[in-house]
């Protein structure tokens, strides 16, 4: 009880901190700039294929986007957009009647979420023991408790920065597209949003065990982003390699990464809740190792 | 309270590396004490004070850490205070939002935690501040917050590594009062190079040198204020009549100064009055009269020495 306790107030204590340096106020505004600029592609993206539909039923082009959704959701083109995005055809149909600009936030943050996630974690740990500020909590509290606080305000930070995305996307929703329903669109965002941020409980893990690792916080930023971005590339190998020769070795390898369990996200209902579970486990397992250093180090 | 040591070490090891920063410390620190640590630079005083707070593994030796065989946030939780000598605060927060963090995980509740910090930052001096950013404050205003955290819930061991740094004459003196009014409550450690100072509030001395102890004890047994004084003279006295007028004390003169050295228990404010009155007699004048070598002389006596002895 006293630990969880101690983990609250750290984690608590950890937001607080972030919140108010620069570098966490410039993250996300990076990320809500992406967020949002990466939504005005979309819609105009979106905006092209109601035109084209709308030339295929010989109707005519509309002005804003959003005005012939109900036909475009029922194409193959952009079903096979959507298809693109969830990898998985079984969920085409399902994930067709949620508004395509939440999916689209979703998929955006699963591209985006675990480098956010990575980076913003990273100093977490290494700044305060290369300023040696964490002497002031280690004399106080456990070492385990001083890593899963950390790593609860990162998860916590992680969230605000979706929610702010997400707040984002809605506004651009609401503003720049017809047909959305305001109650509706924020449901999806909601929810989708709650899964992309599932995703970046491992990649949050990372950057928090590569900030055990170092006291220097700009090393473990690039040991958290390069061990981001080389899970993408044995992502894809495995992928590739999936169902061949090596396929024993790729099925176990896409079992161990997080994207590995990426498609099983998309599912309806309580489907996404497995898929999370694991994401917390290999998030947990990251933490872990990074801990195994960090209570054996002097600080 | 107990009158079990606050804190034991014995033949304590340290290294990083192949520098050897203790080589077999060993010394006890009474309960209720107020202990000057002293030490020059790379003495081993810091690595002390780490090892007790659990910062660095000792590699080999014994500790006694308010009865505890070696540091335990949980079994220490608000028992131990410490002011580490090179930790930079988090200067996100203020100095309230930081004590009170740190007072809640000493397991205050979040009144108390708020009521404590309130009572610290008042005894640092730092009640009109207590709202500004860390950041925002100078370098000696962040010395007594992090001062101000290591008395946090007033803690049965305080280890203090250079208290008086950075801190204005007024501001020395305000601090060395409050942690005077402690005395006999809580075990205070200081380490500090100005020996002057520690002399005049402290009751406890270590003296340690290349992570060794040169010597331990009151500082009335280390400086010899008991059994030692100085006379700085106008003039030769006759050591015959001293000697004479005070059987059993011995008289010497060094360097201009002459030296009293009196037997065990031996009165010496009775003495000093045989003294005047035979300087007196012999038409010597009084400069400065001084009891004990003070702590200064004493640990460079000692530290000397050491360094003749060590090859």
């Amino acid at each position: 009880m006293t630990s969880l306790r101690d983990i609250l107030l750290v984690a608590r204590f950890e937001v607080l901190r972030a919140i108010r340096t620069w570098r966490a106020v410039a993250l996300f505004l990076l990320y809500a700039i992406a967020y949002g600029g990466a939504a005005y592609v979309f819609l105009a993206i979106l905006h092209a294929l109601e035109n084209q539909v709308a030339r295929q039923l010989g109707v005519a082009t509309t002005d804003t986007p959003g005005a012939l959704l109900g036909p475009l959701l029922k194409s193959e083109m952009f079903q096979e957009m959507v298809l693109g995005m969830t990898g998985n055809p079984r969920l085409v149909e399902e994930v067709a009647v949620i508004p395509p600009l939440a999916i689209f936030a979703m998929w955006l943050g699963l591209l985006l979420i675990p480098f956010f996630a990575a980076s913003a974690s990273a100093e977490c740990i290494s700044i305060d023991m290369a300023s040696r500020a964490l002497r002031f909590e280690a004399l106080r509290t456990g070492r385990l408790e001083l890593v899963l606080g950390r790593f609860v305000g990162q998860l916590v930070l992680t969230a605000v920065a979706s929610g702010v995305a997400a707040v984002v996307v809605w506004g651009m929703g609401m503003t720049m597209m017809v047909g959305n329903s305001p109650l509706q669109l924020a449901y999806w965002l909601v929810v989708l949003t709650g899964k992309a941020w599932s995703f970046s409980i491992p990649f949050a893990g990372l950057g928090v065990a590569a900030s055990c690792l170092t006291t220097s916080p700009a090393w473990a930023r690039v040991m958290a982003i390069g061990a981001t971005a080389g899970s993408w590339v044995v992502y894809a190998v495995a992928r590739y390699f999936e169902g061949g020769t090596y396929t024993i070795f790729a099925d176990l390898t896409l079992q161990l990464l997080p994207q590995g369990w990426l498609r099983m996200l998309w599912e309806p209902g309580f489907g996404w809740l497995l898929p999370a579970l694991v994401c917390a486990t290999l998030g947990a397992a990251a933490v872990g190792l990074g801990f195994a250093r960090f209570a054996a180090r002097d600080l | 309270m107990t009158d079990r040591p606050a804190l034991v070490f014995d033949g304590v090891h340290k290294s990083y590396g192949r520098s050897k920063a203790l080589s077999g410390l060993s010394f006890s620190i009474p309960r209720g004490s107020i202990c000057g640590f002293v030490g020059p630079n790379g003495a081993g005083k810091t690595t002390t004070f780490s090892v007790v707070s659990g910062f660095l593994a000792p590699d080999a030796g014994t500790l006694d850490i308010l009865g505890l065989p070696a540091f335990d946030p949980w079994a220490l939780k608000g028992r131990l205070g410490v002011l580490p000598q090179d930790a930079e605060l988090s200067d996100r927060h203020t100095p309230r939002e930081l004590l009170v963090h740190l007072g809640r995980l000493q397991g205050l509740a979040a009144r108390a935690a708020r009521t404590e910090a309130e009572r610290v930052l008042a005894l640092v001096r730092l009640g009109d501040r207590s709202d500004s950013r860390i950041a925002s404050l100078s370098h000696g205003m962040r010395r007594r917050v992090a001062v101000g955290s290591a008395l946090l819930g007033s803690p049965e061991l305080v280890l203090l590594d250079e208290p008086m740094a950075g801190l204005d004459p007024l501001q020395a003196k305000s601090l060395r009062e409050a942690l005077t009014a402690v005395r006999g409550l809580q075990t205070l450690v200081v380490s500090s190079h100005n020996l002057d100072e520690l002399e005049r509030f402290c009751d406890y001395v270590v003296m340690i040198d290349k992570g060794r102890t040169l010597r331990e004890g009151t500082v009335h047994e280390v400086t010899g204020q008991s059994a030692l004084v100085e006379w700085d003279v106008v003039g030769a006295p006759s050591l015959e009549a001293l000697h004479a007028a005070l059987p059993g004390h011995t008289f010497a003169m060094v360097d201009g100064v002459m030296t009293q050295s009196a037997p065990e228990g031996a009165d010496l404010d009775a003495s000093s009055i045989v003294v005047v009155r035979v300087l007196g007699e012999s038409g010597v004048g009084l400069r400065e009269v001084r009891r004990g070598v003070g702590l200064e002389r004493r640990f460079l006596s000692d530290a000397l020495a050491e360094s003749a002895d060590v090859p």
